[in-house]
């Protein structure tokens, strides 16, 4: 699959091409949601057993890295945190989604050819207001790293693709609008599982329709199935696509022993998938098979990302007939492959013809429940239509829960804006601010252009920049 | 009295060291066929007029399994591994000729794959056609569960009970396979040769009338008893620049970050003393280019020193990385660092024409004054070293961390002071040290800080406990031992086994008297919870008496 150079114009070509695979080791051994929650201390320790008992990072073509702490800008680019990012982020969310940004930043500076970010917590559940915890999420570090990367080396293009067995919900939302970035998530079809949705008919918002891909898998899916998937739809959309890069958003809970869903996948099957799927960077995401899939199947993805023989690895109870995929199940992605095929092939005209039909605006209402945090969330969310750029967001939410009660008006300008969108954006902020009929608790201004964050506290009066 | 010996690649250097002094020293060139000569030479130049009944500690750092293991000469190792699912190390091409066997046990010490009896027997067969009597057998995670390993030398000693059997385990239980592996294979190539070595050396220490235990120098800058030494040859590897490092440390004796510089004749070795507390590699001693479960000093080798040759090569000056002989000032035959420093020093060290026309050749190829060129190579040697002290730091810093606590708490330490070591470091040091903008220090001690470091340093003892409260078991990483452990217990009680363990190990190495000064390094509990429910503990427990010097060893008088 060709790709364009990410580098390009970046950078001055490096007399030799980097060799190295990058990772960052974070378990957070001193982090759990609650003790006995599958998001515990213990998570990767046997993993940690295995890759150290390996060796593997001893190799040549593993290089270690530390994570550090993502800035509360880094978070802000992405999120509007509810009251505040620090409420939301606590210093494990800032050291995992560090440790995705060492990696982005070891890659352009072409110290490694590929990275592989295997921290905890896990984000891709967060969406793009976030109110508390919702499937184990707080702060979604895939797109923390790809905003840091458009902002820090002006990447434009990016695919994000979720393999993660639990459809990715929460990065479907915050590129739900764009069209630069395509996100492809292939999960558990969601009428079996958490957290529902990621339906073959989510496909993106009305102007950025097509970038969104969704591939509900029938449970029971094998290695077969899902590289069937990855052959004839993942691989040929991104060569179309042509991003500049490819981040695996690596959940291995599609692992046969994950007890939280029903997959049939194996760890030589992670290590084929990321073989053939070449991201650039590798983020762990779910998984919670901690002793029988988690050490087989992240030495398979780091194997695999570094080009090392991962002929010998298998699980100790791994069956050549998992690979086996059904005929009934087949059909079914085939048709599905074929029906999204066509919808990614149809995306400029989809979305001509979207933006024809909403005039000046497009809504959408939702309600959210985070699951973890149990809170209920009301969502307005209005793009302002544009005739040059994606346009703004302008978001009314309202979270109600055990511990959290409040309202919040949320502003984005994407990085993509024109300058009548900054304008008029900006303008909104500006007279929300004064608004005083008191109907929200929280005003906040995510101005992608130029890279400023903003929040107003309606209450104290106090406003700030989100540094 | 103490007696320190280090052997080093060039020199023997021997200290007499008493109540705060060094009464007397010497040194001799190494004998590199023959290390017990240089040693048994320098011991006698020490102990001349002195009774040697009145030595109470000897300490003796050598490079004899470094040379082995360098030269091919030790003895001839079958290595036989049973890796189970991962990596595939035939393809890797980690140690070529290797038998690899079927079985495999997990991170849990489950058994999750038989041997083949039969695979092991023929196995056997080869081994004893080759005319191989030493087999190195290591398992991945034998140290969770030693059975494979053990039952692989029953098979293997049925058939061919001539066969000696090392087993991975007993070396070391510490995680990672590949090291355990390095660790066990050198351990059986060098043992034998270390024993005879060894059994010389007492015998002349004995019949100079000293009869205190001797002692050996390890790469982690610790001392063990020589008859613990048979057992673990290979833990003596790099022990030279641990006797530096140690020299640095007696000579500071404080919690200050010293940056230690080792001019030798061609390498320059760097070591960092972090807050008075020297500064380990994260991943073991690097042997033959393959990492171990040696535990050392993390160090930078520069390859260039007092005596590296200068040259012009058209462009550029170049240091080394050979050497011709001494410095010019001392009788060499070519312009090395030392003459530039010598030259700018106005002859300190030598006779300045010496240095002078020998510097002249080439600074006249380069088209420079002898005054310019001097200054050129002064300068260029400090930017290496400096470059080569900013990068031990920043890998210092870039160590993984696998809590939140270490990265929150990250500390950020500079270079406060340069410790020079070795006979070179007056001339270089200070200007490093300006360089650097911190302290120079460059004692009267400097020259043979390497065997004043040796004839003070304490034992050190590492041990690692890994208990599974599910499978009511523990194991150590030292001398392959096990034992059962209490389901009820909790971190209290691992720690204090881990404690007990150590302290009885400790006495049986004969090292008793340091066994109360322990600290631990590591303390990991986690819950095994399997459905909604606690099925059990893991926990990881490190206790260890570091590196430091003997109680008798008090500082130096400046």
């Amino acid at each position: 699959m060709k790709k364009k150079n990410i580098n390009s114009g970046v950078h001055p070509p490096a007399q030799k091409p980097p060799v190295q695979t990058g990772l960052v080791f974070f378990p957070a051994f001193d982090w759990a949601i609650s003790p006995t929650h599958p998001e515990r201390e213990e998570r990767l320790l046997y993993t940690r057993d295995q890759l150290f008992e390996e060796g593997i990072m001893d190799l040549p073509q593993i290089r270690q890295y530390q994570p550090r702490l993502a800035a509360s800008k880094d978070i802000a680019r992405v999120h509007f945190c509810v009251p505040t990012v620090g409420t939301q982020a606590t210093e494990a969310h800032l050291i995992a989604a560090g440790g995705a940004l060492v990696i982005a930043d070891a890659l352009m500076k072409r110290e490694i050819k590929n990275g592989f970010a295997l921290i905890r917590p896990p984000g891709h559940h967060a969406l793009r207001v976030v109110h508390g915890n919702r499937g184990f999420c707080n702060i979604n570090n895939e797109p923390v790293m790809v905003e840091y990367l458009r902002q820090k080396y002006g990447l434009r293009r990016v695919a994000v693709i979720d393999t993660d067995v639990h459809h990715g919900d929460g990065t479907q939302d915050i590129y739900w609008h764009d069209p630069d970035t395509l996100f492809i998530s292939f999960h558990q079809d969601g009428r079996t599982l958490y957290p529902g949705s990621g339906f073959k008919g989510e496909i993106g918002g009305p102007l950025a329709a097509g970038t969104t891909l969704n591939i509900p898998l029938p449970p029971g899916t094998t290695d077969e199935g899902i590289l069937f998937v990855l052959d004839n739809l993942v691989l040929p959309v991104l060569d179309e696509f042509q991003p500049e890069l490819i981040v695996n958003s690596a959940g291995q809970d599609n692992h046969y022993s994950d007890p939280l869903a029903n997959m049939s996948f194996s760890a030589r099957g992670y290590a084929l998938l990321n073989e053939k799927l070449a991201p650039d960077i590798a983020v762990l995401e779910g998984g919670y098979s901690i002793e029988t899939a988690l050490p087989y199947v992240n030495m398979g993805i780091i194997m695999a990302m570094a080009g090392i023989d991962y002929s010998h690895l298998y699980e100790p109870d791994y069956r050549e007939q998992y690979l086996q995929e059904e005929q009934e199940r087949l059909n079914i992605l085939k048709k599905t492959v074929h029906e999204l095929h066509g919808i990614f092939q149809q995306r400029h005209s989809l979305a001509a013809a979207a933006r024809q039909k909403a005039g000046a605006r497009v809504q959408r209402k939702r309600q959210i429940y985070y699951d973890t945090d149990q809170i209920r969330e009301t969502q307005l969310e209005t793009l302002k239509v544009c005739g040059d750029c994606p346009g703004y967001l302008l978001i009314d939410s309202e979270a109600s829960g055990r511990k959290v009660s409040s309202r919040v008006c949320c502003i984005n300008i994407p990085i993509q804006g024109c300058s009548n969108c900054q304008a008029e954006a900006r303008a909104y902020y500006e007279k929300m601010r004064k608004d005083s009929r008191g109907h929200f608790d929280h005003l906040y201004l995510q101005d992608r252009t130029a890279d400023v964050y903003r929040q107003y506290n309606y209450q104290t009066k106090e406003e700030a920049a989100i540094e | 009295m103490l007696i320190g010996i280090d052997v080093g690649g060039t020199f023997t250097d021997g200290v007499l060291f008493s109540t705060g002094q060094i009464l007397k020293t010497a040194k001799q060139p190494t004998q590199a066929d023959n290390l017990q000569c240089s040693i048994f030479t320098v011991l006698d130049e020490l102990l001349q007029g002195i009774e040697g009944s009145g030595v109470k500690q000897v300490v003796l750092s050598t490079t004899l399994v470094t040379n082995l293991l360098a030269t091919g000469g030790g003895e001839q190792v079958a290595l036989i591994l049973i890796p189970g699912p991962g990596l595939n190390l035939h393809s890797l091409g980690f140690f070529p000729g290797a038998y690899f066997l079927k079985g495999a046990t997990d991170f849990r010490g489950r058994i999750i794959e038989p041997l083949e009896q039969a695979q092991v027997e023929e196995v056997g067969r080869l081994i004893a056609t080759a005319g191989r009597r030493k087999v190195a057998v290591v398992g991945k995670f034998s140290q969770r569960n030693n059975s494979q390993e053990r039952q692989v030398e029953r098979i293997l000693k049925e058939n061919y009970p001539h066969l000696e059997i090392i087993r991975g385990f007993e070396v070391s239980g510490q995680l990672n396979f590949l090291r355990r592996a390095v660790t066990t294979y050198y351990t059986a190539v060098t043992r034998e040769k270390w024993a005879g070595f060894a059994a010389e050396i007492e015998e002349a220490i004995r019949e100079r009338g000293i009869t205190v235990p001797i002692n050996i120098l390890k790469a982690d800058g610790g001392t063990m008893p020589l008859e613990v030494s048979l057992r673990y040859p290979c833990e003596t590897v790099f022990s030279g620049p641990a006797a530096s490092v140690m020299g640095a440390f007696a000579l500071t004796m404080d919690r200050q970050t010293s940056v230690v510089v080792d001019i030798g004749g061609t390498t320059t070795d760097l070591a960092l003393i972090l807050e008075g507390e020297p500064l380990y590699a994260s991943r073991g001693a690097l042997i033959e280019g393959r990492y171990s479960h040696v535990r050392s000093f993390a160090l930078r080798s520069m390859a260039l020193g007092g005596d590296s040759t200068l040259r012009w090569d058209g462009e550029k000056i170049t240091i080394g990385p050979d050497r011709l002989g001494p410095a010019a000032c001392f009788g060499g035959p070519a312009a090395t660092p030392t003459d530039a420093v010598n030259l700018l020093g106005g002859g300190k060290l030598g006779p300045l024409a010496l240095s002078g026309s020998a510097l002249g050749k080439v600074a006249s190829q380069a088209g420079l004054t002898v005054k310019g060129f001097a200054r050129r190579v002064v300068k260029l040697i400090n930017s290496r070293l400096e470059e080569g002290i900013e990068e031990m730091f920043k890998s210092w810093e870039q160590e993984p961390a696998y809590k939140i606590w270490e990265i929150i708490n990250k500390r950020q330490v500079g270079p406060e002071r340069v410790v020079g070591i070795g006979a070179a470091a007056g001339a270089f040091v200070p200007a490093l040290a300006a360089g650097l903008g911190c302290r120079a220090l460059v004692h009267r001690y400097s020259p043979v800080a390497n065997a004043l470091g040796t004839a003070v340093a304490r034992p050190t003892l590492a041990l690692l406990l890994h208990a599974d409260t599910e499978k009511q078991t523990y194991s150590l990483n030292l001398e392959g031992i096990t034992g059962k452990f209490n389901p009820d217990w909790q971190l209290t009680e691992a720690k204090e086994l881990a404690r007990e363990k150590l302290q009885e190990i400790a006495a049986r190495r004969g090292i008793a008297k340091y066994a109360n000064r322990y600290e631990f390094f590591l303390e990991e509990q986690f819950n095994m919870i399997r459905g909604w429910d606690t099925a059990g503990r893991l926990f990881d427990v490190g206790v260890q008496i570091a590196s430091g010097v003997i109680e008798e060893f008090k500082g130096v008088q400046p």
